[in-house]
């Protein structure tokens, strides 16, 4: 893997340059909120690598929340159906993911892409992305990701990944595509005391985690453990379930949550589209089958159901990975008190109790 | 550098008046952000706020101006359905009350001071009103008197403050799930949240303590615990000389002194030792906020003076962090009656429509877009009926002409939250077919009816509204676009250092039901829709969520305990025929629920469109809101 160090002007280089044949999404802080969201750069100035994680997952880009995905016409006399696609590929760069992120893409990447069906929607959006990942040097209140393997650095899936350290960026390239990009520009090769500064800064923000974060760690995986088994007390659930207020801002704002719900509308002039939306495990009407059964009615029920997804051996399987990438979003959005973090609290008591 | 696709807002879609990002080219939304900073909703939204984007896509739009020909609705320009608006209301006699403007408490605080101008200068009524207004009347009239001006106490961010909490009745999770959220919160971090309600609601299972009194005590109760705050006072020899010189205060204390312990354990079945323990921690908390729930289903007027009475007794509402507030469910009927289109006793439009000699024979109608109209028949009779609304719904049938507004996003507006906070929202989108906001509809009319008013934009209108509104003063677009609003000053109100206690009476609510009738019946609410249903039918996954119950209970549903169901021998989902005792009937299916009380069944307030016949006769108890009940017997269908 070749690795260079890169001054910041020339990291805004970068991004201008992109910008020629690439849509480039990245880190921006909103100047009357002061709330940071991984949006399309209109000028690469707003580009801001130091910004907290972004509010909202970036799955936003590849796996919106609501979607056109199929737009078409039916003519009744001449029983014929005319349809049309109204999504469309452009080239993307993702500049700047932090590294929860990234792995939050492997996941919906395997949803999406590898198992029997390929949906071409997301495909259309990932097909074209480059990703640059951007090393954390410190956790945000609610991160976690030490304990589900996913962060404060990127270790796999990245084309370029991004380091701050006291001499510039360290660009580690992880692809041939990242590859060809270094090779256009004039870089400066990396010196191995690089590399050891780059550990070095990757344990400081491991170390900077809260006591909770580091400590949930070995338990995050017997609480795998208890879930895959199966050996949760129902109080525990209910505890849960009464906490929560079926908002599902939960799975909108997980970067693994892939649910989604199809809806045919009509539009005024006979034409028809249909809508691709966000969905959630928490909504009663998510998990009813036809003939009325809903196998997840009371709401303890639907809400254990995130946590079967997020932390059992069979999804991980399925993933590759744990479903959560700890990023802590479902702590802050959460208006019972039922994030990630907090529920394998619950379990860990659960436990020691 | 502004963001390219996400712009801030406020959601519309209740009073609490969370922080919301819309995600949006311009042109369309695509979906929806919390907003982290807001000092209410703090990042978070509930189901309905998450899903804005999906009711500010639909295509069930109003697009254009559309006049009534031959029956049928077809489009014309906005000239000529200002015209003709203009013409037939000159053959109207507004003073004589032959006009009638129905306000919407969604519509913008500029929207609606306009609407009071068209109303009062072109149309020349006063005969006016807003949809769910009658429960926030009698919360206004409560809280002006106890504490000189119609508007909350305190803000809504006390919650995150005070040591202790009371709410009383309203399903705060559902109505107004984000206050719910910052109660839950409260109580996490330590503060005494208090519950008083007849069933085990959500925040009753997340409170400190759940009182749950019997159907109709909860003012009995909120008197009771005033009195016990009393006695320890009186225990402790402590005068509070700046409570007791409150007017109304002798006749306020003799009243509590006149509740007996017997009387009220047999009406709430709350005995008053417990009361006297709770007496403990209200006396010792130093801030204290009360919510209770103002509107459609509100509270009834001797509640909210026991609730207000008794936070002027605990005397801490000087505290920063105390509060008073009605929690409005629709999220600008505070600003509305600001704005002044709220009918005051003797010129409501609500009264109007439902006597049947009143001299009503035009409407101007603003949104109104509940699933059931009431007065349908004398509406659908009237001479002439205007109606302006964003959405496509059933009071179209009724008007001869149409106007179409904006969507809340489409233009510069701003709303009051239920705790009397001003906020912005800035258009963020343009509307596809370039209609008028409302303050300008209002004003074209106008200068059709050639009056001038000269207003350039919607700040315009709201410099104006800071001219004429008490409160307002301070405030400006330019001010509320810089933060997350401002509360609204209740020192513009001369009555505002005037404290004073409301006039209460002890009444033992002795239950309607009989041996005959052993059910009381009372409306509750449902996950996530209530009155607002027509908007949350706009969109695809709350809709959803509402139809489950549809879909489980197609018949509509009545909940009942467990107890009760065993002991009639029904299971969940049976039919049973429900009767009440003035003999009308239904058939509805059963829903087991152990959150219910013995002896009480709830049917909630959105399948009124399939029992309203069965509720004819109790219009008034509907109309009292959360304290009515209706006895009824249940038999096997
Ligand atoms: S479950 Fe919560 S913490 Fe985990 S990835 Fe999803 S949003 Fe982040
Ligand atoms: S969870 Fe880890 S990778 Fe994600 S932002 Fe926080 S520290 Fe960075
Ligand atoms: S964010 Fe919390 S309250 Fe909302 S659906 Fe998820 S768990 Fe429930
Ligand atoms: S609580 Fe009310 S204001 Fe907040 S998101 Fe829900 S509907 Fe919108």
């Amino acid at each position: 893997m070749s690795m260079y160090i890169v001054s910041s002007h020339e990291i805004k280089q970068l991004a201008e340059a992109l910008r020629a044949s690439y849509d480039v999404y990245g880190p921006q802080v909103d100047p009357q909120t002061q709330q940071v969201f991984f949006d399309q750069l209109g000028d690469v100035e707003a580009l801001n690598l130091e910004a907290p994680i972004p509010s909202m997952p970036v799955k936003e880009i590849l796996f919106p929340q609501m979607e056109r995905v199929l737009q078409y016409k039916y003519d009744a006399e001449a029983q014929s159906v005319e349809m049309s696609k109204p999504y469309a590929e452009r080239p993307k760069v993702l500049f700047g993911l932090r590294p929860c992120d990234l792995s939050g893409i492997l996941v919906l990447d395997r949803f999406f892409l590898g198992q029997e069906f390929v949906d071409d929607v997301y495909l259309t959006h990932r097909r074209q992305c480059l990703l640059i990942s951007n090393t954390c040097l410190n956790p945000f209140p609610q991160c976690f990701c030490v304990c589900t393997h996913s962060g404060p650095d990127a270790d796999e899936g990245f084309d370029l990944d991004l380091t701050k350290l006291k001499d510039g960026y360290l660009v580690r390239v992880g692809s041939e595509k990242g590859q060809a990009i270094a090779d256009e520009r004039n870089w400066k090769p990396a010196q191995p005391h690089h590399l050891s500064e780059h550990k070095a800064v990757v344990d400081r923000c491991i170390d900077l985690f809260p006591e909770m974060a580091t400590d949930n760690k070995a338990w995050v995986s017997r609480v795998m453990n208890r879930i895959t088994t199966g050996f949760i007390k129902s109080e525990t659930w209910e505890y849960i379930g009464d906490q929560c207020f079926e908002c599902g801002a939960c799975s909108f704002v997980c970067p693994t949550c892939s649910c989604f719900n199809v809806e045919d509308s009509r539009m005024c002039d006979g034409e028809c589209e249909r809508l691709r939306t966000h969905d959630s495990c928490s909504f009663e009407g998510y998990a009813r089958m036809a003939g009325d059964h809903n196998p997840r009615q009371p709401v303890e029920d639907r809400r254990n159901k995130r946590f079967f997804c997020k932390l059992s051996y069979p999804q991980s399987k399925k993933y590759l990975r744990p479903g959560c990438v700890g990023c802590g979003r479902c702590q802050w959005v959460c208006p019972g008190d039922i994030g990630l973090p907090n529920v394998v609290q619950y379990i860990r008591r659960e436990i020691t109790e | 550098m502004k963001l390219m696709n996400y712009k801030a807002c406020v959601c519309n879609l209740c009073g609490t008046g969370c922080g919301q990002f819309l995600k949006t080219d311009g042109r369309k939304v695509f979906g929806v952000a919390p907003l982290i900073a807001h000092p209410v909703s703090k990042g978070k939204l509930c189901i309905r706020g998450w899903h804005a984007n999906e009711l500010l896509s639909t295509n069930e739009r109003i697009t254009t101006p559309l006049i009534r020909e031959n029956g049928q609705l077809r489009e014309a320009s906005y000239e000529e359905a200002i015209a003709l608006v203009v013409e037939r209301m000159r053959q109207f006699d507004g003073a004589a009350g032959e006009i009638g403007i129905l306000a919407s408490a969604r519509s913008s605080n500029e929207d609606s001071f306009a609407l009071g101008r068209l109303a009062r200068e072109v149309f020349g009524t006063t005969v006016r009103g807003i949809g769910a207004e009658a429960g926030h009347r009698k919360s206004m009239a409560s809280l002006e008197h106890a504490f000189g001006y119609p508007g909350a106490h305190g803000s809504l961010t006390s919650i995150d403050k005070a040591d202790y909490i009371l709410v009383i009745g309203t399903d705060i999770t559902r109505q107004n799930p984000v206050i719910g959220g910052n109660i839950h919160a409260a109580q996490r971090r330590g503060a005494r949240v208090v519950t008083l309600s007849s069933s085990r609601t959500q925040i009753a299972k997340l409170s400190t303590k759940h009182f749950q009194q019997k159907p109709g005590t909860k003012g009995l109760l909120v008197n009771a615990l005033a009195k016990a705050l009393l006695a320890i006072r009186t225990a402790n020899r402590e005068r509070r000389a700046n409570v007791d010189q409150m007017p109304g205060h002798t006749e306020y204390v003799a009243s509590l002194r006149s509740i007996s312990s017997v009387a009220l354990e047999r009406a709430s079945g709350i005995r008053y030792e417990e009361i006297e323990e709770e007496a403990k921690f209200l006396e010792q908390a130093k801030s204290i906020v009360f919510l209770f729930s103002s509107g459609i289903s509100g509270l009834d007027r001797p509640t909210i003076d026991a609730i207000t009475n008794l936070a002027l007794l605990t005397d801490r509402m000087d505290h920063e962090h105390s509060a008073v507030i009605p929690v409005a469910g629709i999220s600008n009927l505070q600003g509305g009656f600001d704005m002044g289109v709220s009918g005051e006793p003797g010129n409501s439009v609500f009264k109007a429509l439902a006597e049947p000699d009143s001299p009503i024979r035009a409407l101007f109608v603003i949104d109104h877009d509940d699933g059931i109209i009431r007065d349908k028949e004398r509406i659908s009779k009237l001479d002439f009926v205007a109606y302006s609304c964003a959405y496509r719904n059933a009071f179209m049938d009724l008007a001869h002409v149409v106007f179409p507004l904006p969507a809340y996003n489409e233009t510069d507006g701003t709303y009051t939250a239920a705790d009397k906070r001003v906020q912005i929202t800035r258009k963020n989108v343009d509307n596809p077919h370039g209609v008028l906001p409302g303050w300008a509809l209002f004003q074209r009319l106008a200068v059709a009816s050639g009056k001038a008013w000269g207003y350039q934009d919607a700040a315009g209108v709201f410099a104006d509204i800071a001219a004429k509104v008490p409160g307002y003063a301070d405030l400006s677009h330019e001010l509320l676009g810089k933060g997350f609003g401002q509360h609204w000053n209740p020192k513009a109100f001369p009555n505002s250092r005037q404290r004073k206690f409301n006039a209460i009476n002890i009444e033992y609510w002795e239950s309607p039901t009989t041996p005959e009738f052993p059910f009381a019946l009372m409306i509750g609410k449902a996950q996530h829709y209530w009155h607002q249903n027509n908007l949350m039918r706009k969109t695809i996954v709350p809709r959803r969520e509402y139809d489950q119950t549809l879909w489980l209970y197609p018949q509509g549903y009545i909940e009942i305990s467990p107890e009760d169901a065993a002991n009639l021998k029904v299971r969940d989902k049976w039919l049973v025929n429900v009767c009440s005792s003035t003999g009308t009937c239904m058939k509805i299916a059963v829903k087991i629920s152990p959150d219910v009380q013995n002896g009480t069944a709830y049917i909630p307030y959105f399948i009124k469109n399939m029992i309203s016949d069965f509720l004819i006769p109790y219009e008034n108890a509907y109309a009292a809101g959360e304290e009515s009940v209706i006895p009824i017997k249940i038999q096997e269908a």
